[in-house]
């Protein structure tokens, strides 16, 4: 007999072994729903603990976006789109979070922070002398590196250069996506 | 009558728990292989922010981790661990293991960029899979077991059922925040257009969809459109207890996450894969089987 129909059915007997699975279950359902119940009610995402939050604040016309395009410059001088998410697939859907918090410099506003950026901040003087985009060269190095593996040293799609260009969405209608803001580009 | 709802719905087999673990750990194997490992190690730790439970380890791991060494050691790991806990194979230990390191992954992955949801509801299935006894049947360890295991059926109903509440718990808690966060400034006529058309601008999503950009044309309707996503999420736990309208609620689901692919080039294909676990395994066993009598 389920241990449903003992749920509903309190004369059945249950042995000790039922007992202690049930005792079990709970004990994992708790672990599980106490930290969601949390992480809802806080409307907070701690890793592992999950608040669904996904798109909760919705789309806002009126609200500024900026956005990025990767482009690079090939040998034979075409500037082309390059698709970051072929490049370091393991990323997908989190590349463009990603490029917003390395040009936000936030690894450097960690409380403990790398050691490598440690280092440039002492060179910079502070946060506040350094630029937007500290790391993004080094990013755009790794996916240059990362494409030109893919093609043959012969080709003419090789990369010479490879750039991150920044725009802002900011007219609030539905027309003038484009406004140019910055570009990061790196030689390789 | 709870009995009854509640037996008719969720299959009470080892088997159909079985076959949930193998289709929980085989997403995980699948995407582990097809991911590239070594180009994840080649990106610099300097951009990593570490979060949750990642912010315990330190520097010097993340640096011995981001190379090509490090970070194909971690995938030959991973893979091993997950064939064998797909395969059901010594379960009790590699569903665990699976789960450790998948956990880890997922927290290095999310330490990049934002916290991203697509994949936790398969990793609290891997927690639910972790500490029951899923090894059972469908495995390895059943069929080279001399005697099969003595459990009561609600060892193998419960942890279902436990999954199916996981996956209501995704969307109906959702819409709350939405609702609670937005309220009906949610229901504006430029929620849709807005966030749909900043999500098609770039080319960091996962696709370059641009159907967005019409529907600024048809901006009148979306207010409804969202309407039904925000009522079909708080109405989704009635896909665990009434089965006539599953099937319904399942599907309006995949219509929905394929629509943020093509609208907002966002795919959510782990989240869509855990509908599996709604499938009643032992009825299809049952039918396959009574067929496979029939012909011979």
């Amino acid at each position: 007999m389920s241990i449903i129909s003992r749920l509903t059915d309190s004369s059945a007997p249950i042995s000790d072994a039922e007992r202690r699975l049930i005792v079990k279950y709970a004990i994992l359902t708790a672990a599980i729903f106490l930290p969601l119940l949390w992480a809802f009610l806080s409307v907070r995402n701690l890793y592992p603990i999950a608040a669904w939050n996904v798109m909760m604040a919705g789309g806002d016309l009126e609200r500024g976006r900026s956005y990025c395009i990767l482009r690079g410059e090939t040998v034979s001088g075409e500037t082309i789109d390059v698709a970051p998410i072929e490049l370091t697939n393991a990323l997908y859907s989190r590349t463009w979070t990603m490029v917003n918090a390395t040009i936000d410099n936030r690894s450097f506003k960690l409380p403990s922070i790398h050691p490598q950026n440690e280092e440039l901040l002492r060179q910079y003087g502070g946060i506040e002398n350094l630029p937007p985009g500290a790391r993004i060269p080094d990013l755009l190095q790794v996916w240059g590196d990362l494409y030109n593996q893919r093609e043959p040293e012969s080709s003419p799609k090789r990369l010479k250069a490879i750039r991150l260009d920044m725009y802002r969405w900011e007219s609030g209608r539905y027309s003038d996506y484009d406004k140019f803001i910055e570009s990061w580009r790196k030689e390789l | 009558m709870a009995q009854g709802i509640v037996n008719r719905v969720v299959p009470a087999s080892p088997y159909a728990l079985g076959v949930v673990r193998f289709v929980v750990h085989g997403v995980f194997l699948g995407s582990t292989v097809i991911t590239s490992f070594s180009a994840l190690g080649s990106l610099p730790p300097t951009i990593l922010r570490p979060t949750g439970a990642m912010k315990f380890l330190p520097w010097s791991f993340y640096d011995q981790l981001l190379t090509h060494t490090g970070i194909l050691t971690l995938k030959t790991v991973m893979v091993l661990s997950l064939l064998l806990s797909t395969a059901g194979f010594l379960t009790v230990v590699s569903t665990k293991t699976s789960l450790l390191l998948v956990l880890f992954y997922q927290g290095l992955l999310r330490s990049f960029g934002h916290f991203n949801h697509d994949e936790m509801i398969a990793v609290y299935f891997l927690v639910v899979l972790a500490f029951t006894p899923c090894g059972d049947a469908f495995s390895i360890d059943s069929w080279r077991a001399r005697a099969k295991k003595d459990r009561p059926a609600f060892a193998y109903a419960y942890p279902i059922l436990l999954m199916q509440l996981l996956l209501a718990w995704v969307y109906v808690s959702s819409a709350l925040i939405k609702l609670r966060v937005a309220g009906v400034k949610y229901l504006s006529v430029d929620n849709l257009p807005a966030l749909a058309i900043f999500h098609s601008l770039d080319n960091l999503h996962d696709t370059a969809f641009h159907f967005a950009f019409s529907l600024p044309q048809v901006r009148q309707y979306l207010p409804f459109a969202v309407a039904l996503v925000l009522i079909w999420e708080l109405l989704f736990p009635l896909a665990i207890f009434w089965r006539r309208i599953r099937w319904w609620i399942l599907g309006l689901g995949i219509v929905f996450h394929v629509s943020t692919l093509f609208l907002m080039n966002i795919f959510f294909p782990h989240q869509l894969a855990m509908y599996l676990v709604f499938v009643d395994w032992d009825r299809l066993a049952s039918k396959k089987s009574s067929k496979t009598s029939v012909n011979s």
